[in-house]
This record gives C-alpha cells, sequence and structure tokens, in this order.
C-alpha cells in the first residue's frame, strides 16, 4: 500500500524537528530514511505509525487519510529498536498478541502463530521467553509479531543496531527476503549506509528534518546531490579536496594544479571541494597524484591507504592487496577525474 | 580477615543489641505472658495462699467433700484457745481441766465441742459453754498464708489429714499468684467472642485490603499512567494527604464528618433527615467509615509502589502493543497487570501485616464499637490486655492472643508466597532491555 506524507510537519513544543515533508513510498516498495542521529528520521517513523501526531499536514495509507487514525486503527507493523518483546510472555504469545487482542479464537492463534514462526525461522522457539534468546532471535520474534496481522505497512526502526557484525548480515538479507515474499510496503529508518543502500529500493536522505535526495542506491551513490550525501554513502568513505578553479584546472591552496576536464565553464576563482571515492584513486586513473603513505589498512581482500597530498589533504585509496608499497613510501598514483565529483562551497553538487 | 570481621561484629553490635531488646525481646516475652494466666488480679511477682469462698467454690468442682470441710468452722483444744480461756478469768478449772484432759482434741463441729465442755466437772453454764467454745473455734476461711507450708501445716493442725493430691488441689485453688498455664489458647478456641473477634478481623482486613490497599491503589497507578506528568502528581500529592496527616487529626477529621453535628448530618438535615452519628449508629455503618478511613491511608502506599512499577515498564512496550491493537484496556490486561505482579505481592502481604497488627484508627475513631461491632483481634488484644472496662487487664490472656496474630501473619505470608509463585519471581529476571 502506498504511503504518502503531504506537507507534514512535527514540533515539540518550540523545537521544530521537521517542517513540510512530501514523501511517497510506493506500494510493495521497501524505502530507507537514512540520516544522522537528531535528523528526525525516527520522528517520521513514529508519525507514521501514530505514536506521534504530526503537527500539521497529513498522512495517507493509500487513499485514506490516517493522519487522525489512533495507533490501533491503522494496521502497522512496528520493529522496534529494542524490540519491545514483552518479557513475561512467551515467544508464542508475543508473536501471537495481536491476535489474541483482536480476540481471535486460540486454535486460529496457534495456527497462524505456527505459519508466521516458520516464515522467519524460530518455529523451534515458540515456548521460550524472549530473555532466553539471542539477539537475532529476539529480532525474528519482534519481525514475525510485525507481520502476522499482515499489515499494509512495515516500519522498522533500527532493527539491526543491537546485532552483532554477522547476525547484521544475516538480518539484513532475512528482512530483505521476508519484505519480498510478502509484497508489503516497508520504511526502513537507519543510520548505517551500507544497511540502507543494500536492503532497500530506495533511500531517502535526511538532514536536519529535510529530505536532501531521494534515490535508487546507486543512482544516489553515483550521483549524489550534494556534498553531505556524497559523504554519507560509500564505505570506506569518499574523500575531499578543498581548491579553486583556474582556467579549467583544480587548484589546491599550495598552487598545485590538477587539470581537469569536468571544470570547464565553472568561472576561475570559484571556490570547490574536489571529492574522489577511494576506488577511484589508484592504480588506473587519467591523472597523477603524487603523495605519501600514511596509513595503511589491511582488509583481507582490498587494502585501504590514506595518501597524504603536499597540500597536507589525504586521499583514500581502495586496492587490491599489494606488498610493494607501505607506511612512509612516497607514491605517485592515478586518478580518474571523470569519476570525481565536483562540489560549489556550499555543498552543492557542480 | 580475622580482624575485619571481628571489627564488623563491633560495629554491628549497637543495631544487634537494639534488634534483641526492642523486637526479639518482646517476641519473647509476649510467648512467656501468654503461657500465664497473668492479670491486675494475679499481679506479676509471686501471690499468697489465700482460703477464701472464691478458692473454695473453686475446690468444690473436684473435691466438694473436702470443700466443704473446709469451709465449716472446726473446734481445737489448743494452747492458745487455754491461754485465751485462762484470761476471761472463769473457774480456773476449766482451763486446768481441758488443759490436762483435752487438748489438742478436734471436732468437727460445734455441737461435739460443747459436749465435752458441757461435760467439765465444774458443770459451767449454758451462757458459759458458747463462751468457751467460742474461744476454741478454728477456721481457716478467709485467712491468708504466705507460703504452701503455712497453709497445710495450719490445716493439718485442724485435722485435716491430706493426700498429696488433696494437698495440691488445696494449694492450687487457694494460690492468688499467677501461675504457666495453656488455658488461654484453650479460651481462645473455645470462647464464641472470640471467634466473633476472628470474623471482625478477617472481613476487615480481606475487604479493606481489597477494595483499597491493593484495589484502589492499582486503579489509582494505572489512571495517573495515563495522566500527563502534572496532573498525575497532583492525583498522588492529593491520596498522599491521608497518609501524612497525623492520625489523630485525620481521625478528628472523619468524626467532625460523620458526628451527630458534624457535615453530614447538618447536609442530611437539608433533606429532613434527623441528626445522627453516622459513625457509632449502626455496625454496617461503622465498617462502613472504619474501612472507608483505613483504606484511604492504606491506597497510597500502593499507589506508590505500582506507579514506580509501572514506570519501569519500557515506554516502547506500551507504543508496540498499541501498534499490535491493543486498546487501553487490553494494555493494563495483558502488559501493566502481568508485569506488577512482584509489586502486588509485596504491597498485599505487607498491607495484610499492617492491617492486622494496627489497631490506632479503630481505637481512635469507634473504640470497637458499637458494641464490639468493629472490635478486630488486635484492637480486642489491646482491650484485654492493656485497658478494659472491668478493670482486670489479662495479660496473659493478652499475649496469647498476640501470639495468635503473629502466628496467622506468619501462615498468610506463606500462602501469599505460594500463590504468587514466589519462586519462579526471583529465579528469572522479569524485565530486561
Amino acid at each position: 500500500m502506498r504511503i504518502l506524507l503531504d506537507k507534514f510537519s512535527k514540533s515539540f513544543g518550540t523545537t521544530k524537528v521537521i517542517e513540510g515533508m512530501d514523501l511517497e513510498v510506493g506500494s510493495g516498495e521497501m524505502l530507507a530514511l537514512l540520516g544522522p542521529s537528531g535528523c528526525g528520521k525516527s520522528t517520521t517513523l513514529f508519525a507514521i505509525c501514530g505514536i506521534h501526531r504530526p503537527t500539521s499536514g497529513r498522512i495517507l495509507f493509500g487513499d485514506k487519510d490516517v493522519t487522525g487514525l489512533p495507533s490501533q486503527e491503522r494496521n502497522v507493523g512496528v520493529v522496534f529498536q529494542s524490540y519491545a518483546l514483552y518479557p513475561h510472555m512467551t515467544v508464542a504469545e508475543n508473536i501471537g498478541f495481536p491476535l489474541t487482542v483482536r480476540r481471535l479464537a486460540a486454535a486460529d492463534i496457534r495456527k497462524e502463530v505456527a505459519e508466521i514462526a516458520a516464515l522467519v525461522h524460530i518455529d523451534n522457539l515458540l515456548d521460550r521467553r524472549p530473555s532466553q534468546l539471542s539477539g537475532g532471535q529476539q529480532q525474528r520474534v519482534a519481525l514475525a509479531r510485525a507481520l502476522i496481522r499482515r499489515p499494509d505497512v512495515l516500519l522498522l526502526d533500527e532493527p539491526l543496531a543491537n546485532l552483532d557484525a554477522k547476525l547484521r548480515l544475516e538480518m539484513r538479507s532475512e528482512i530483505r527476503r521476508l519484505q519480498k515474499e510478502t509484497g508489503i510496503t516497508a520504511i526502513l529508518v537507519t543510520h548505517d549506509q551500507v544497511e540502507a543502500m543494500s536492503m532497500c529500493d530506495r533511500i531517502a536522505i535526511m538532514k536536519a528534518g529535510e529530505i536532501v535526495q531521494i534515490a535508487t542506491p546507486s543512482g544516489m551513490y553515483n550521483d549524489p546531490r550534494s556534498a553531505f550525501v556524497a559523504g554519507f554513502l560509500g564505505n570506506p568513505p569518499i574523500s575531499f579536496l578543498k581548491g579553486r578553479a583556474e582556467q579549467g584546472a583544480f587548484v589546491f591552496a599550495n598552487g598545485i594544479r590538477l587539470s581537469l576536464a569536468i571544470l570547464g565553464g565553472i568561472p576561475d576563482g570559484t571556490v570547490l571541494t574536489l571529492g574522489v571515492r577511494p576506488e577511484h584513486f589508484g592504480t588506473s586513473g587519467d591523472i597523477a597524484v603524487d603523495g605519501k603513505i600514511a596509513f595503511a589498512e589491511t582488509q583481507g581482500r582490498e587494502n585501504l591507504y590514506d595518501v597524504i597530498l603536499p597540500d597536507g589533504s589525504v586521499l583514500r585509496s581502495i586496492q587490491s592487496v599489494r606488498n610493494d608499497v607501505a607506511v612512509g613510501d612516497a607514491v605517485r598514483w592515478s586518478l580518474d577525474s571523470k569519476a570525481a565529483l565536483v562540489f560549489a562551497e556550499d555543498g552543492r553538487r557542480l | 580477615m580475622r580482624t575485619s570481621r571481628t571489627l564488623g561484629l563491633i560495629m554491628i553490635a549497637p543495631a544487634a543489641i537494639m534488634i534483641l531488646l526492642f523486637f526479639l525481646m518482646p517476641v519473647v516475652l509476649t510467648a512467656v505472658f501468654s503461657l500465664t494466666n497473668m492479670s491486675t488480679a494475679t499481679g506479676i511477682s509471686g501471690g499468697a495462699y489465700q482460703v477464701t469462698q472464691a478458692a473454695v467454690n473453686r475446690l468444690t468442682t473436684d473435691m466438694p467433700e473436702l470443700a466443704a470441710a473446709i469451709s465449716e468452722p472446726r473446734f481445737v483444744i489448743d494452747g492458745e484457745g487455754v491461754a485465751a480461756l485462762e484470761a476471761l478469768q472463769l473457774k480456773p478449772h476449766f482451763a486446768t481441766e481441758l488443759r490436762s484432759e483435752h487438748l489438742g482434741e478436734v471436732f468437727a463441729s460445734r455441737r461435739e465441742a460443747e459436749r465435752v465442755i458441757k461435760a467439765l466437772k465444774d458443770r459451767p453454764s449454758t451462757r458459759e459453754v458458747k463462751r468457751i467454745s467460742d474461744l476454741f473455734n478454728r477456721s481457716v476461711l478467709n485467712t491468708r498464708f504466705e507460703t504452701r507450708e503455712a497453709l497445710l501445716e495450719s490445716l493439718r493442725k485442724l485435722g485435716f489429714d491430706l493426700t498429696p493430691e488433696e494437698q495440691e488441689a488445696v494449694a492450687k485453688a487457694t494460690y492468688t499468684g499467677w501461675v504457666w498455664t495453656a488455658d488461654n489458647f484453650r479460651i481462645i478456641g473455645n470462647s464464641p467472642d472470640m471467634a466473633q473477634v476472628f470474623l471482625n478481623t478477617a472481613f476487615y482486613v480481606a475487604v479493606t485490603l481489597l477494595l483499597f490497599n491493593v484495589g484502589y491503589a492499582l486503579f489509582l497507578a494505572v489512571t495517573t499512567h495515563y495522566m500527563t506528568a502534572s496532573t498525575a502528581s497532583i492525583f498522588r500529592a492529593v491520596w498522599l494527604l491521608p497518609r501524612i496527616t497525623p492520625v489523630v487529626i485525620y481521625i478528628l477529621m472523619w468524626k467532625w464528618l460523620t458526628w451527630d453535628n458534624g457535615f453530614l448530618s447538618l447536609f442530611m438535615g437539608q433533606f429532613g433527615y434527623p441528626a445522627k452519628n453516622y459513625l457509632l449508629d449502626n455496625a454496617r455503618d461503622a465498617w462502613f467509615f472504619v474501612i472507608l478511613l483505613n483504606g484511604f491511608i492504606g491506597a497510597s502506599m500502593g499507589m506508590l509502589v505500582f506507579s514506580s512499577a509501572i514506570k519501569a515498564i519500557p515506554e516502547t512496550q506500551f507504543h508496540a502493543s498499541e501498534m499490535d491493537g491493543a486498546s487501553r484496556w487490553q494494555q493494563i490486561r495483558y502488559i501493566i497487570l502481568p508485569q506488577l505482579r512482584w509489586p502486588i505481592l509485596f504491597v498485599t502481604c505487607y498491607q495484610t501485616l499492617s492491617l492486622l497488627a494496627s489497631f490506632n484508627e479503630i481505637l481512635l475513631s469507634t473504640r470497637g464499637g458499637p458494641g464490639r461491632a468493629t472490635e478486630v483481634w488486635s484492637l480486642a488484644a489491646y482491650h484485654t490486655a492493656l485497658q478494659n472496662y472491668t478493670g482486670n487487664l489479662e495479660y496473659g490472656l493478652g499475649a496469647a492472643m498476640a501470639l495468635v496474630l503473629v502466628v496467622i501473619g506468619v501462615i498468610l505470608s506463606l500462602i501469599y508466597l505460594r500463590v504468587f509463585r514466589y519462586d519462579t519471581l526471583i529465579s528469572k529476571p522479569l524485565i530486561e532491555d
């Protein structure tokens, strides 16, 4: 079911958290609300599920205006960061709770619980209590509870934040599998760009209560609208170089020039930020850059290097593992100038 | 290690001594007193042996003949009597003959004694016979002996040749001090008055606990949970007032409300009802107010305990249950109440004991009246042992009643622990995050 936020605003007292946000999530789509802490992404989620009432604006599920409806009548499933399982109930009672409060017959509840528990692979744990489960198992219980009454919308609030790295990887694909199998419209709130990129159809990146850009993961990665977006996506992150434009070249503060074809048409003297992703600096490229290796990190398949340029700024490079360079070596590596991103002084992409 | 342990003992010694003196000792002494018949009449130190009509009556049930014999006067020709006879300065031969011929003889009745006196050689007149026989009239009735030996010696002199059992029975019947006995518990077990007081107590504790100390406290805690913080704190503060008001003033205000010239009477007077004392006019009204005024005090504690327990439930559980479609009532039933099991156990247990033991509000308001309608066990124990209208304070019986209360309290606590499955409560953490 489609979700539409129309001029949605929310303030707490005099603090305006979100002002005039428009957002549309297509039916069956999974969208990530991505942003740093305090950007208003959880507030948006809580407004969609009904915990917070919008200060102004409308929230629509399909064509139905749910702005004034209490949570109980919105038919949304929510997975909270802390899972919010009921500690005094067994797993089966937790999962069946949405049906229990609808006064379904016990036998029907048992059947539905068994079905959904099989879907999330916890059918052998139904008699345990939440305190007897691991983090990943609790997560699956929370998912099952959110899905059992076939909600129109599934909302996930940092669902992977409390899991260890391996489980996180596993649950990432698990949640995506469930979302695809059930065909449910889902919104994932996260501050982790890897989660957002790997799990979602589209990403809405937020900053200080506003959506900065909405795009598919690859679209946003390759074509960020601002330095903020470029900096938020990508791991290891993009490196930024400060300088100015001069006759189609990028000039560092100490006068070193890089001639870049993409700077054609930008007036001389414009203050610029150049964004270079680690994979665009290294063994292949069209411009040679001199520098000194300040830091090297082995990631198994790849190595990550920090290279200090003569003006003191840093470029990151990720390359296949090699043993011929070490920290302290002077290197002359190539930069792929066509892939470099150019931003104006205010962060706008040029 | 050793020195630190010693130091610990020294540090705790003052508290230990206090507990021993003011907590354990009273309990032990209560148990000791409960096994005696101590009262104002017996005193708390030793007693004497006194042959009173009451003592004779007590003896009559077991040994009617002996009792009758003791209560009858006896006539003994003894040195004391003869000396008194000489002092009367009648014919000197009366005395000499009685001393030489009859000294030591004991007569069971006046008639037998006078027959001997009449037969004296100097032939006393009938008037003289009467005067002489009076001098030898010996009876233990209404005499007091400091020791058991003195009592038995005196009886022996009067010609009572008592078997050991008879000696025991007489000594027991005439003793005025306290003795060891389990009679108190027999009285408690058999007396219909005690049964009534017991039922009163059960009614009072059960109703106050259920309606107010737990029920109303839960209601307040849950409703204030759903209010905004400031409104909730006003409500909590209002319901704390009865507890923080000094009890005498608190009860006085209830009396102003219920007296025959109080607020209720004035108010009902507007509708033509005659003024009356609503607190004491009948048993039903008395109970109504006794439970109300105790409940208002008791509700606040449960309210505070339950409120903080509800606050301890993570807020996301409430959010989650709303998402799951639970109404407020379902939230209370499925989320709040199950997680309040431990606080409810605690409050129920604690308040049962405190309701069983406390009687000050009832003493100050109805004094157990009208009649003995609102007399509860602890108040009855107080009345029995420390303040009653007859003036005979029965310390022993009162102590026994107090002991029964302790036993009931312990039994009830054990039952509660069982009912609320205390073992499962402490074996696993209930709230985890």
